[in-house]
């Protein structure tokens, strides 16, 4: 345990260590903000309608329809390429297994570090809904039980899509074949669920739906908490973290 | 006492698919000795380092370090050995202090342990300078001590270090050496490397390994003595010089001298060596039990002729090393030679020298005439 503690400590400084996780984090939250604003985007029906202006309502809706993709396509591919795939091109790797810790609390010290990471950057979302509907600004009286769903959701997604792009890292030793292995397999993820959900492709659709993160993490954004999406998130966790652990052992057989 | 022997490996086998990159190594350290393990690249240096550390397993055979089994027990073993890599990976973005005080908690080092071993470390690794600075920004031989440093700073019984020398200039290599034969003493030392200067430098012990297998384990002397020739170096008049005694008839000419020697019992070869034009010099090779001095010196008082100089000397460390690790070297050329036709005439020469003079298995072969005193007589004046 304290060796997890240790491990991912010392990850954690190297993410706040390098510009990276300020550039994405930073970045994230500015895209964040021009999106929810100006950009018109495609509610969960299809229909294009306006910005937060447009809409006219007291949402944070939008929010979280941004946060997923986005954080699928930068931040979490950014913060797990580090973890092992860099590790293990730079072979300080070898350095970190021959002290005496196991291979379990090397995989769980990481993945904490880089949740930890974008937990951060979704703390940081909560200045928003705070900002507009508490204090400066009263934009009206915004229903918080979605908000919290939402994040709750949100948490989930981070968990099992931090577990993906571990377990990606853990398989190839260059970070940027990682970074777009991640990003690849998890905005396919999040599109395969829209896709199937506009395209009626019968079987084939319910399946893309149900392995899909966006139609689990959807319900989440309407203040639903869907028990069988927590079960799913974590489930996708564990059985990534295990792949990674194995992949980690592999290097003794190879 | 079976609690002496801290590192043991019994039929230690690393298949990488079909390369064998270790056969069957058996080997023992005691407490207390610092033993150069040699080789040359890719002969299973690092892949043993690696099985002991537990970074990797091994395909067959077992290995234990300070009791403790590397497959079943790695937590012991990693908590029993300071481990140094080979280039020394650490990581970049972080301090001197940093790094040691992240290596010293995942050795369960509390606050006043850390500080007590910190600061020795500090002082032996030579890292005062240093210890705010971010390892990104320093010289290779100084990441190498920060290396050396982390494997030291929970007091380890047993040191393994992967060519810790390597990137460190002249002075600070002196100094390594020093260093290690003063922690050699309480501690057991594997140590990896291909200078043999510091081997003789430093350690009483040597495994030399080749293509996967220990091809020579003993002291040095007894390494040494493992070709079991004996060579002398003799130096003959060649112009009348200008000391007082001017010998007999005229000063004798090269073939002379040449025919002369080779037609002693026991020479086995006789070679040439470089000297400037007042006198030949000439090595013999014989058998380790004769002692061809009294012959020799007969011989030139018999022809008339002055000597200059006469000694013995066993065959140094980096010849065997030469001799019994060879192969390796000649099957890497064979490669190159093939894929490359002719272009490298020289190398081309050298195998094929190589090739006369190797045919027959390692402790029997020996150096090219040629290069071979020459290489000696360096490692002689590295190591003194």
């Amino acid at each position: 345990m304290r060796n997890i503690f240790i491990i991912a400590r010392r990850d954690l400084r190297a993410q706040f260590n390098s510009p990276v996780a300020y550039v994405v984090i930073g970045g994230t939250m500015l895209l964040l903000g021009i999106l929810f604003f100006l950009i018109p985007h495609m509610a969960v029906q299809g229909v294009a309608v306006g910005g937060f202006w447009e809409i006219d309502r007291a949402t944070m809706d939008e929010m979280f329809t941004c946060l997923p993709p986005l954080m699928s396509l930068f931040v979490i591919p950014a913060v797990t390429m580090k973890s092992l795939a860099a590790e293990k091109g730079s072979g300080t790797l070898e350095l970190l297994i021959t002290m005496p810790v196991r291979d379990s609390e090397v995989i769980l010290g990481k993945y904490v570090a880089s949740c930890a990471v974008a937990f951060i950057l979704l703390a940081l979302t909560l200045l928003y809904p705070f900002a507009m509907f508490k204090w400066p600004w009263h934009l009206g009286a915004l229903d918080w039980g979605p908000v919290w769903s939402g994040y709750l959701g949100c948490v989930f997604f981070t968990l099992a899509a931090v577990g993906v792009g571990m377990m990606l890292s853990s398989l190839t030793e260059s970070d940027v074949i990682a970074f777009f292995m991640t990003s690849a397999t998890l905005v396919g993820l999040y599109v395969i669920g829209l896709l199937a959900g506009s395209l009626h492709w019968g079987v084939l659709g319910d399946a893309m739906q149900f392995v899909s993160f966006s139609t689990r993490y959807q319900s989440f954004t309407r203040g639903l908490i869907d028990t069988r999406a927590l079960v799913y998130f974590t489930s996708v966790t564990i059985l990534c973290l295990l792949v990674s652990f194995r992949s980690l052992e592999s290097r003794k057989w190879s | 006492m079976p609690n002496d022997v801290m590192i043991s490996a019994s039929d230690l086998t690393k298949a990488f698919g079909s390369f064998r990159a270790l056969d069957k190594i058996n080997f023992e350290v005691k407490r207390g000795e610092i033993v150069g393990f040699l080789g040359p690249n890719g002969a299973g240096k690092s892949t043993t380092m690696r099985i002991l550390t537990c970074f990797i397993s091994p395909t067959s055979g077992s290995a234990r370090v300070n009791g403790h089994d590397v497959f079943d027990e790695p937590l012991q073993v990693r908590e029993s050995l300071g481990y140094l890599p080979q280039r020394a990976p650490l990581y970049l973005e972080m301090s001197v202090l940093e790094y040691l005080r992240f290596a010293a908690d995942l050795r369960h080092l509390d606050d006043d342990a850390f500080r007590k071993r910190a600061k020795s470390v500090v002082e032996v690794c030579g890292l005062a300078q240093v210890l705010g600075k971010e390892i990104r920004h320093l010289s290779h031989g100084y990441r190498q001590r920060v290396g050396l440093g982390q494997a030291l700073i929970h007091d380890p019984p047993i040191l393994i270090l992967d060519e810790p020398t390597s990137d460190l200039d002249p002075n600070e290599k002196a100094e390594f050496l020093d260093y290690l034969k003063q922690i050699g003493r309480e501690r057991t030392v594997l140590l990896s490397t291909h200078n043999l200067a510091e081997v003789e430098a430093s350690c009483a012990r040597a495994i030399i390994v080749s293509r996967g297998r220990i091809v020579a384990d003993g002291p040095l002397d007894e390494i040494r003595a493992k070709s079991g020739r004996v060579r002398y170096v003799v130096s003959i008049q060649e112009s009348v010089g200008t000391g007082a005694y001017r010998g007999r008839g005229a000063p004798p000419k090269k073939s002379e001298v040449e025919e002369a020697l080779s037609k002693l019992d026991g020479v086995k070869k006789v070679g040439e060596l470089p000297t400037d034009d007042r006198a030949h010099m000439v090595e013999l090779i014989s058998e380790q039990d004769v002692d061809l001095r009294p012959e020799v010196f007969k011989l030139v008082v018999d022809k008339g002729w002055v000597m200059l100089e006469l000694h013995r000397d066993s065959q140094t460390l980096e010849g065997v090393f030469r001799n019994l690790t060879i192969g390796d070297e000649r099957r890497n050329r064979t490669l190159t030679a093939s894929g490359q036709a002719q272009g490298e005439d020289d190398e081309d020469d050298e195998d094929a020298a190589e090739d006369e003079d190797e045919e027959d298995e390692a402790p029997a072969g020996r150096p090219k005439s040629a290069t071979g005193p020459v290489d000696a007589k360096v490692a002689k004046e590295e190591a003194s």
